[in-house]
């Protein structure tokens, strides 16, 4: 053994890295961490998840307060400090950070700043000094998706640099109508931006409910965002007054911005541990195949993650975490489910869960839709909620759900009970003879099994 | 998604107990299972189990040692337990001359030992059964879990259930129907070596037509077998004793072997299983009769 040994080791500190470092750890084992960030948490904590979630709460008070006169409160014009509103977010990821230390180093995991590449199936290279180890789990997660062909320009941004927030510009252009590019065009537009965002797909947001979809696009576009869907960048030049996009299809023309954030998408990290040679499997889009026990085809090599394709959420990672750090450790684990949220925290909220009606319907599967419009729910007209929508999708034979899309104010925290109902197997009735409280936003979940089952009596 | 629904604790369990949830619904008939489902050794689907009566601290009568169930006895305990449950049993009770086959053995011993063969009365069993599952479809059938088919076999595979050191496996002889003497004899001695190894493949196990199950060489004079679905009947088989059987007024020694066939009252009647083994016994006590 040479002096630099690890019983696991795990390479990330990401959402995913961390959970699976510190649940090890809880297990007994003697864990190393290894990741290049100067703090804890990778992307979702440093340049991801909470920052983004600290800009868009800032967006929502921005809105809040301009639409205060319906309410008969005035605040006068709303204007922002944008260093102070830097340095509030920055503060906040900081804590968080701070906080990953903390925890780190309750559980004795030791962790090491730098970049780890295998040189065997049980060796590997951090920044050039060798370690030997007996597990090792790749959980380095996923970076921004760069399109050919566009210029070098400072002004085109990625999502970590949309979330810097160096300066509003007057015309953002969003290329990506997922829901990163949703996300930053909520931001912008609330900071006061012009925004456009090109999606190519035939709709925002792709993959998630249609209905749905079209409650948050009217919703965007109010607050000014244009979008092209169907649309398609064929261009970008970059002149010192302006970038300039061309665009084809759907919209069929030039899009002058400030700045422009690509937001197509994101690519496994996984060929940056060279994992061929511990013989780790990859695909040709690096990312690296693992089974529901998040096991690679290498014995005693785990991955997990954005690593290991899609969905890339930090709430998946966190669970195949958990599930590497048992499996390592002589436990039965897996993440057996298909069930595994996807939320939009723009405004109003998109969140879904299971088959949507589109996917149930492409597949062939039986199903039933029922749904509620928020117009009805008092609660949400109550706190000015806006527009929104809950729809369930039920096996008309079991009565059991299928899938659940939300739009709306706190969809993605309303969402949790409709991932639990379908976790636990439950049926329309199940759902609707549970209790939900008057007056609140959930009580829509339970408002539309009742519709299904023909006993709602607030429509 | 899964067709079986269970909550994630429950799934989460039955990882860890190695339990395949598709598998236990569909033999419990069922499309949901919940954690009492998977709690080992219970008479599964039966009557409401109460465990509290094996919660008894045995130390307060003298010394005792306790030793972990290993987890092979557990799936076999568990599936013992739900067969038992839910399988409405009958045992019909019968035995069979072996006088023939005796002496068919012992002729043939040369020429087994040239072979390298051990030509057994089990193979000659086996061989008899299988004929007779030919000539009652009915026996050579399985329930459809809601009971509402019966599915009849056009294929004769025998099980073979074998005592090993880790617990109770049945390995299966195909087309029994159609393979001779030597080759039967040749492969359950050859299952039987592989299963005291646990060399024994997945897919040289299910599928049987009915499984034998036999103490002949150990002893006893007859049990009530339990049937291992999703097969109808399980045919036991004790050790051969010579009795007395008068003939008129003559007194006469005859090698017999106790049968007790086990069966699944939803799919068999009394009358039919009393054929059966009467047809089975007249083959066994005639080897002849099985080629006619």
């Amino acid at each position: 053994m040479s002096d630099n040994h690890a019983d696991l080791i795990v390479l990330g500190a990401g959402p995913g890295g961390y959970a699976c470092a510190f649940r090890a750890a809880d297990l007994g084992r003697k864990v190393v961490m290894v990741d290049p960030r100067a703090t804890l948490g990778g992307v979702c904590l440093n340049v991801g998840c909470i920052p983004s979630k600290a800009l868009l709460h800032a967006a929502e008070v921005i809105r809040e307060a301009r639409h205060g006169d319906d309410w008969g409160i005035s605040t006068g014009r709303v204007s922002v400090d944008l260093d102070k509103l830097r340095a509030k977010k920055d503060s906040i990821v900081e804590q968080l950070t701070t906080g990953l230390v903390g925890l780190a180093k309750r559980r004795k995991v030791q962790t090491i700043r730098g970049t780890a590449q295998f040189t065997g199936d049980k060796s590997l290279e951090i920044d050039g000094t060798a370690w030997t180890f007996d597990q090792a789990v790749i959980a380095v997660g996923s970076a921004p998706v760069r399109l050919p062909g566009w210029p070098e320009d400072d002004r085109i941004w990625d999502s970590t640099d949309a979330l810097e927030l160096s300066d509003v510009p007057k015309a953002l252009a969003i290329v990506g109508g997922g829901i990163i590019g949703l996300e930053m065009a909520t931001v912008y537009a609330a900071l006061g931006s012009k925004v456009t965002v090109i999606e190519l797909m035939d709709q925002i947001a792709p993959g998630a409910d249609a209905e749905a979809v079209a409650i948050l696009r009217a919703a965007l576009e109010t607050e000014g965002v244009t979008i092209h869907t169907g649309t398609k960048v064929t261009e970008v030049k970059a002149t010192k007054a302006a970038l300039t996009l061309s665009c084809d299809g759907g919209y069929d023309g030039k899009i002058k911005a400030d700045a422009a954030i690509q937001a197509v998408g994101r690519r496994s990290n996984g060929p940056q541990v060279a994992p061929e040679a511990a013989g780790v499997e990859i695909d040709d889009r690096g990312v690296i195949p693992v089974n529901v026990s998040c096991r690679t085809n290498v014995d005693g090599i785990f991955a997990i993650g954005d690593v290991t394709g899609n969905p890339m959420l930090a709430h998946r990672a966190t669970h195949q975490g958990h599930v590497a750090a048992e499996v390592a450790s002589g436990h039965a684990a897996a993440l057996d489910t298909d069930l595994v949220p996807s939320v939009a925290y723009t405004s109003p909220e998109l969140a879904w869960a299971g088959l949507t009606q589109a996917q149930a319907k492409d597949r062939g599967v039986d199903h039933r839709v029922a749904s509620f419009p928020w117009a009805a729910s008092g609660r949400s007209l109550a706190s000015g909620g806006g527009d929104g929508l809950t729809k369930l999708v039920y096996c008309p034979e079991t009565q059991r759900l299928l899938g659940a899309t939300i739009v709306g104010r706190n969809a993605g925290e309303l969402l949790a009970e409709c991932v639990l109902a379908m976790e636990m197997g439950a049926t329309l009735e199940d759902v609707a003879l549970s209790v939900h409280a008057h007056p609140t936003l959930s009580e829509t979940v339970g408002f539309t099994a009742e519709r299904a089952l023909g006993t709602l009596t607030d429509l | 998604m899964s067709d079986i629904t269970a909550p994630p604790s429950v799934r989460a369990l039955a990882r860890q107990k190695g339990i395949d949830l598709e598998k236990l619904a569909k033999d419990l008939g069922r499309t949901s299972i919940a954690r009492e489902d998977l709690e080992g050794g219970k008479p599964v689907g039966g009557p409401a189990g109460h465990t509290s009566y094996w919660d008894v601290d045995h130390n307060q009568f003298g010394p005792v040692t306790e030793e972990p169930m290993s987890r092979f006895a557990q799936v076999a305990a568990a599936n013992l337990g739900a067969a038992n449950a839910l399988i409405p049993q009958v045992t019909h009770h019968d035995r069979a001359d072996v006088t023939a086959i005796e002496a068919l053995r012992k002729e043939l011993k040369p020429e087994a030992q040239a072979r390298g063969i051990k030509l057994t009365a089990l193979a000659f069993q086996a061989k008899a059964l299988a004929r007779a599952l030919r000539e009652f479809p009915r026996f050579n059938a399985s329930l459809s879990p809601n009971g509402k088919t019966l599915t009849l076999k056009d294929y004769v595979h025998i099980g073979i259930a074998v005592d090993t050191a880790h617990g109770l496996m049945v390995p299966v002889a195909r087309d029994v129907d159609r393979k001779g003497l030597w080759q039967i004899a040749t492969e359950i001695s050859d299952l039987a070596t592989r299963a005291q190894n646990r060399k024994v493949g997945p897919d040289e196990m299910g599928g049987a037509s009915m499984t034998i199950t036999n103490l002949g060489g150990i002893g006893g004079i007859g049990f009530t077998p339990i049937v291992n679905p999703p097969e109808v009947a399980i045919l036991g088989i004790t050790r051969t004793e010579t009795v007395t059987v008068w003939e008129g007024d003559t007194p006469r020694p005859v090698p017999m072997v106790p049968l007790d066939l086990s069966y699944d009252h939803r799919a068999i009647n009394g009358a039919d299983a009393a054929r059966f083994v009467s047809y089975l016994a007249g083959l066994i006590a005639d080897p002849r009769r099985i080629m006619v």
